[in-house]
């Protein structure tokens, strides 16, 4: 019993025994038409809380007719709904909401409390904006109601959840060693147009439909008398593989690698480039190798990237790689120290 | 308070989550809330006034003062909707409230008196007490002043309970208000009408449920906005709804149903009516009722003025008093066998020389002129005829035990022929006079000197003012008429009170009371008769003792042991009686006039008039009413008839003052403050740049669409509140282009979104486009 519940009581009580003692003295019809209402009140009050706390439900659900995702530091909206199917009301309900983000692993408590109208309950609609990106959920984990005479609250628990992947804020500029990549890209896509391929030949298939006439290797499909093609992997392909470090030792220094991960990406895809987004699970222990070319692509592979553990190494994706991915010349190695966020193109040495 | 404590910030949950502050932006309609909340002042005001005028069975326009009250509920509750509109309106209160006073002071002063009058009356009967201190009601007619006062009290209480109700939901201090003065008729064993109890009952629980709720304040902020949550606590841990009528009704419809039902149920099954059939009572109330007893016939000063009341009464001292209080407790008691219905004289002080500006009376005892004169010649001339067999003669025997007064007092009847004493007691024989007795006292049968000079002396000082009275009695005949005449002069004349103020220093009792106070108790009548009857060739004396009414005689204890003929012999106009023990208390205490007669000897007269108390003009409300130069010239326009609501003309024309007047404030009021509004809106949008005016152009048409429709206060922004309002309003019409219709629309956001959120200004055709098409209402535009 809380201090209020007790006060209450306490005043209750005193209103009680004074109207009692006026009834003793009196003798008065009045008094007695009172004492009779504050001894049923309270019950019927009681058996209200009892009653509400049976019917009470709750939904929690991210609103309709939103966008799929949200977006850092714009509002997000979730739809809290209580039901109350009985005839009775409560005027002081209050639910116990657990805010955070599972990604960040950060996590927050806000007491909402709310009226219950009979035989509809109550609904409302929280804005709740999300200053990192990653998985915004909610979860309410008990409410507590009170009678409508203020002598007792009974507490309900639930396990209500709801959540929403909020996409990075994008950055109109990101800065990274654009030189070494356009410097690279531009050199391979001129010595294609000039027919010198100075990309190493991976394996040699036969021709499918499709292939590019300058793969064909000329001399072996000759000796063999079917078309044979030299599958070659390019300079642009190892280019533009972006490989963010998931450490979050450092909420700011995460939460700038996954903003300038998803700009990155996105200055790319709308410069008709097709990136590889790899990014390393610490629970599986292997590379998540994620092919994007369309904006749709970027938000999934990011909701995918946000179910990751966090590690705490600033290089462990990047430590991995020579071993995993040996033939992996080189990437672009998103990581974040004090200074800020680094974007660069790494050896795979 | 800062206009900064208005702005809601956001609420940051955690790192990485915030509540948006858009959360608070959400708005309720506040009125319908202040509106339930005065609906509870309404419910236990007129709950209240309802319980005490039934309680007592007073009669009053109960349905004028429901709809009066409720009005003013309602409209002391929406003074909170603005900290601006509380003060103006509570002004406004204040001169109407001022104006009604003003207009209708005598109607609720009378009102007030007919209440406390109606009350002290029960509560007389209640306690079996004689009270003697009723006020006057100028105006008689009950029905309209009580409903006069009724209207009065609603207003205040209107104002006090709103103070406590709608903004703290203090239902302790609401009870204490509402209940203090409506416990007298429950003491008094007076139950009120069931709707009224239910009323307060309601209007309680709706109270109660509302404080345990929490969500009752109306002022979220300084500026007491409708804003439907807040944020609790300095660490912001807890948001909560402000108030929402929705559930506030319903909890409010429970409590008024467990209230009626209850209320009712109880009545039902357990009626007022025979409550307390078989109750024996409880010793505590009882010993109650002596106090309370004390406190309605002496006021508060019975608890402190414990010696009884002797100023002036028996020791022929004058004017020192400013007010009788009487403690009502016993000063005589004395047996006799009741043998008529006149008033029996007790008498104890003679006074014979008035010594004016000394304000009192000398005894005939310490007068020289009468040493050896004072006999019992009369009592001898009665006794001789009763024992000659003279018609309507009798013997009879008074037994007196002094109580409350000096033992060594002798308190005797007229015609006392023999006092003994016994234990304590004495016993006096005597020989009433009754109407048919003629036996003549003359001098010569019985050779003594009737009176001395000083019987008939007036001091000079008192002249003057006794010949101004003489001059205005005019005519005035024999010894009878002289005395009749007097008395009905005093009547018309000179109210009896018991609150005449004291005679000032350095003047004269009886000229003060004759030419300029002209208003006292019987000490007063008494010694200006005196000196009146004396300058006019009649001998007089100042008497001062006891009479006992015949009332008070049938309220005697009978004293069964006691034999009739031990106390009275002879004729009895009330044929043969019994004896009676007969409490002479202080309020029995009474000077008079005796005079003298050559055939009948002396015998006591009464100038005294009857204790119709004029009211002095000393209430509030009097004062008020004569400042304002407002007299009595409406009372005699009302009718005396209870049961008749007859309103004067003045009285319907002041109504009417009262009622236009209001409105016209009220009306001035709501002019002043939409005019002063929409001149400060034209202010603003003169100075703003031209983003702004648009803005603001267009926050006008969203705030009507706001009103009109629930749905659209749910649009939040501009693209929501233009498409919801082209598809509910402009694509219904049959005769619209779609394409054409959501072209426009699109311009029309695109435009919106620029004035409202960026740095870059709009131009002059943009501006004209969107107030074109923004008046929805006109579909010509769009088709």
């Amino acid at each position: 019993m809380r201090l209020e519940h007790i006060i209450r009581t306490i005043g209750y009580l005193f209103l009680y025994a004074v109207n009692l003692v006026l009834y003793l003295f009196l003798h008065s019809h009045f008094h007695f038409i009172v004492l009779v209402l504050m001894t049923i009140a309270p019950v019927l009050s009681i058996v209200s809380l009892l009653v509400l706390k049976r019917y009470i439900t709750v939904e929690l659900n991210v609103a309709s007719g939103r966008e799929q995702y949200g977006r850092q530091r714009d509002e997000a909206y979730f739809l809290l709904k209580i039901g109350n199917k009985s005839l009775f009301v409560s005027l002081d309900t209050k639910i116990k909401l657990e805010i955070g983000n599972s990604f960040f692993g950060t996590k927050g408590v806000q007491q909402l409390s709310v009226p219950i109208h009979m035989k509809s309950g109550y609904e409302v609609e929280l804005p709740v904006i999300a200053t990192l990106p990653g998985i915004l959920y909610m979860e309410v984990q008990e409410i507590r109601i009170k009678d409508m005479m203020g002598f007792f609250s009974v507490k309900k628990s639930l396990d209500v959840h709801t959540e929403l992947s909020v996409m990075p804020q994008s950055l109109q500029e990101v800065s990274y060693e654009k030189t070494a990549i356009e410097q690279g890209m531009l050199e391979s896509e001129e010595s294609s147009k000039r027919g010198n391929d100075f990309s190493d030949v991976q394996e040699i298939r036969e021709y499918i439909p499709g292939d590019k006439l300058m793969s064909i290797h000329w001399k072996l499909s000759a000796k063999r008398d079917i078309l044979m093609v030299k599958d070659r992997v390019s300079m642009s392909d190892r280019q533009l593989v972006v490989l963010p470090e998931l450490c979050n030792v450092d909420i700011t220094g995460l939460n700038a690698i996954l903003g300038s991960t998803y700009s990155l990406i996105q200055q790319l895809i709308q410069d008709k480039t097709t990136v590889r987004l790899m990014y390393w699970s610490i629970s599986r222990y292997e590379y998540e190798d994620l092919r994007i070319d369309y904006q749709d692509e970027l938000d999934q592979a990011f909701v995918k990237m946000y179910y990751e553990t966090c590690y705490g190494n600033m290089d462990e994706a990047a430590s991995h790689m020579a071993l995993v991915h040996p033939e992996m010349k080189a990437y672009l190695h998103v990581s974040a120290d004090k200074n800020g966020v680094n974007i660069r193109v790494r050896e795979n040495i | 308070m800062s206009k900064k404590q208005d702005t809601i910030e956001n609420v940051v949950v955690c790192q990485g989550a915030v509540i948006s502050n858009r959360l608070f932006e959400k708005q309720e309609n506040r009125l319908l809330t202040l509106l339930l909340k005065g609906f509870i002042v309404y419910l236990l005001a007129m709950g209240s006034i309802g319980f005490y005028l039934s309680s007592f069975n007073i009669g009053y326009n109960a349905l004028l003062c429901h709809i009066v009250i409720l009005g003013m509920s309602m409209f002391c509750a929406m003074l909170y909707y603005r900290l601006l509109v509380e003060n103006l309106g509570y002004f406004l209160l204040l001169i109407v409230f001022a104006g009604l006073v003003f207009l209708f002071g005598d109607y609720i002063n009378s009102g007030f008196y007919a209440i406390v009058n109606i009350t002290v009356d029960n509560a007389a009967q209640y306690f079996d007490v004689d009270v003697q201190r009723m006020y006057n009601e100028r105006i008689g007619n009950r029905y309209v002043t009580v409903t006069f006062v009724a209207l009065f009290i609603g207003i205040v209480l209107d104002i006090l309970l709103n103070v406590y109700v709608s903004r703290r939901m203090q239902y302790m201090t609401a009870i204490f208000i509402i209940m203090s003065l409506n416990l007298i008729p429950l003491y008094l064993v007076m139950e009120p009408d069931l709707l009224y109890v239910i009323m307060m009952l309601a209007g309680i629980s709706m109270a109660v449920v509302f404080r345990a709720g929490k969500h009752y304040s109306p002022q979220v902020s300084i500026k007491r906005d409708s804003r439907v949550f807040k944020v609790k606590g300095k660490k912001k841990r807890e948001i909560e709804y402000v108030y929402d009528v929705k559930a506030m009704l319903q909890a409010g419809v429970w409590s008024i149903g467990v209230a009626l039902i209850v209320a009712t149920a109880v009545s039902t099954v357990k009626p007022k009516e025979n409550f307390n059939v078989g109750y024996q009572g409880n010793k505590y109330k009882e010993i109650s009722m002596a106090a309370a007893s004390t406190l309605l016939v002496d006021g508060w000063s019975g608890f402190y003025r414990k010696q009884a009341n002797v100023g002036g009464l028996d020791s022929g001292k004058l004017g020192d008093v400013s007010t009788v209080y009487l403690d009502h407790q016993t000063d005589l008691l004395v047996k006799m066998a009741p043998y008529s219905t006149d008033r029996v004289y007790l008498k104890n002080f003679v006074g014979v020389q008035y010594n004016p500006y000394g304000n009192n009376w000398t005894n005939i005892e310490n007068v020289k002129a009468y040493d050896g004169l004072v006999a019992t010649q009369e009592a001898d001339a009665m006794k001789n005829a009763y024992e000659e067999g003279g018609t309507d003669t009798a013997e009879a025997v008074m037994e007196i035990r002094n109580v409350g007064v000096q033992k060594e007092l002798i308190f005797y009847p007229y015609y006392t022929q023999d006092i003994r004493f016994d234990k304590g007691n004495y016993y006096m024989t005597y020989y009433p006079k009754m109407k048919g007795n003629t036996t003549k006292i003359t001098p010569e049968d019985y050779d003594y000197q009737p009176y001395i000079d000083e019987d008939l002396y007036v001091p000079e000082e008192n002249r003057e003012a006794v010949q101004r009275f003489i001059m205005e009695l005019g005519y005035l005949g024999s010894q009878d008429e002289i005395v009749e005449k007097v008395k009905q002069y005093y009547q018309d004349n000179m109210p009896y009170t018991v609150r005449p103020g004291k005679t000032p220093r350095r003047a004269d009792f009886v000229n003060y009371f004759l030419d300029e106070n002209k208003k006292g108790y019987c000490a007063h009548y008494a010694s200006a008769a005196v000196l009146i009857f004396r300058y006019l060739g009649i001998p007089a004396r100042y008497v001062e003792g006891y009479a006992i009414d015949y009332g008070q005689i049938l309220d005697g204890e009978l004293e069964e042991n006691i034999k009739y003929q031990d106390f009275y012999k002879g004729y009895s106009e009330l044929g043969e009686t019994a004896v009676v023990q007969i409490n002479v208390t202080d309020a029995d205490a009474h000077a008079w006039v005796e005079i003298y007669d050559k055939e009948k000897g002396w015998y006591p007269v009464e100038v005294t008039p009857s204790s119709s108390e004029e009211e002095d003009t000393t209430a509030f409300w009097d004062e008020f009413a004569d400042f304002m130069n407002d007299g009595d010239e409406d009372a005699a326009e009302i009718t005396d008839g209870q049961a008749n609501f007859v309103i004067s003309d003045r009285l319907m024309r002041n109504v009417v003052y009262v009622i236009l007047g209001v409105l016209i404030g009220a009306c001035g009021i709501v002019l002043l403050w939409n005019g002063g509004k929409k001149l400060s809106f034209v202010l603003q949008v003169s100075r703003a740049d031209i983003n702004d005016k648009l803005i603001m152009k267009y926050s006008l048409v969203t705030k009507r669409w706001r009103r009109k429709n629930k749905e659209f206060a749910n649009q939040i922004n501009y693209r929501q509140q233009i498409e919801w309002l082209v598809g509910h309003v402009i694509l219904v019409n049959p005769n619209a282009q779609r394409e054409r219709v959501e072209e426009l629309q699109e311009k029309m956001i695109g435009i919106l979104e620029q004035a409202g959120f960026s740095n870059q200004n709009i131009s002059e055709e943009e501006y004209q486009f969107v107030l074109k098409y923004m008046k929805f209402d006109n579909h010509n535009e769009w088709i």
